[in-house]
């Protein structure tokens, strides 16, 4: 094969020209990609730092956790019934009680009467 | 903000707004930005969709990460994206050979083209292959150049050498490249016999 001229300057411009005219066009699923892993990384939860504890996480981590919140919970629900109920159930159960043994509730507690009559 | 009003806005205000919470701003840069940057990749990658695909996305996201320590005035957004794009190619280049750079296996001359027939893509094709022999250092410096149309003081910030440096890489390029592609004058379109 014969030896061949180099290409000169205007005729490389022209292979660059051409690149530049063929340079390939982001697709549109690209372009999704990009937007999504710029509006990802605006969101707090992908830090890649430990989240900071909020005010919920510090009373918990205070009294013992979820367990412990639990059980505080269930207090709190059975406080307020007998709360509710009183005193004429705890009248009836303790009544019933000590009346089997000839008490009633007024001979244990004295004032427990003048507290109801107050009321 | 309306989106056609972020036309005027330089990269550097957008990618603050963005450090700032402005998703707005993110999409226009993305317009804006994923085009050079995915171009870049595809010359330096031989013209590998795919992975140039996943180059630049990762390069966008390192741009994402960055915005919210991003030095206003240090450097050009473009100018660190082209730094970012080059060393993500580097690397997959590197893993992809596992020799050295410059020993980079010529494409086959088959290759399926979709736009095959026509004289641009043609000559864009062997463009690529032509590249794709040079050595790395070369072939970035003159895709920056002669490609991309950055100046040569840009190109020294990209690829961090002296501007002398770049001339140096883009003459020498561009000679390897005129002597590699004389032999395909006919399919370039340049054979006047």
């Amino acid at each position: 094969m014969a030896e061949r001229p180099d290409l000169t300057d205007t005729e490389l411009d022209g292979l660059f020209q051409a690149a530049r005219d063929t340079a390939p066009m982001p697709s549109a699923d690209l372009i999704a990609r990009v937007i999504a892993d710029a509006e990802a990384e605006l969101e707090p939860g992908v830090e890649p730092a430990a989240p900071r504890p909020g005010i919920l996480a510090a009373v918990l981590a205070t009294i013992g956790g979820w367990p412990a919140a639990a059980g505080l919970a269930t207090a709190a629900v059975a406080g307020l019934m007998i709360g509710i109920a009183t005193p004429d159930t705890l009248q009836d159960l303790s009544g019933g009680y000590f009346a089997a043994a000839g008490y009633q509730l007024e001979d244990l507690l004295p004032s427990y009467g003048d507290l109801l009559g107050e009321g | 903000m309306p989106f056609d009003a972020l036309n005027d806005v330089s990269d550097e205000a957008l990618l603050v707004a963005y450090g700032n919470g402005d998703a707005e701003a993110a999409r226009a840069l993305t317009l804006r930005l994923t085009p050079k940057v995915l171009g870049f990749a595809a010359r330096m990658l031989g013209g590998d969709r795919a992975e140039a695909e996943d180059v630049a996305q990762e390069a966008m996201l390192r741009l994402w990460r960055q915005a919210p320590s991003w030095r206003q005035g240090e450097a050009k957004v473009t100018t660190w994206l082209y730094r970012v794009v080059a060393n993500l190619c580097t690397d997959r280049l590197r893993k992809a050979s596992g020799v050295a750079l410059d020993a980079v296996p010529e494409p086959e001359d088959d290759r399926p083209s979709a736009a095959e027939g026509l004289q641009q893509a043609a000559r864009a094709a062997a463009l690529d292959r032509a590249l794709a022999d040079l050595p790395e250092r070369q072939r970035q410096a003159v895709v920056l150049r002669h490609i991309e149309g950055l100046s040569n003081p840009e190109i020294a910030a990209v690829m961090d050498i002296g501007v002398e440096a770049v001339e140096s890489l883009t003459a020498r390029g561009k000679r390897a490249l005129a002597k590699a592609l004389a032999g395909r004058r006919e399919e370039l379109g340049y054979d006047d016999g």
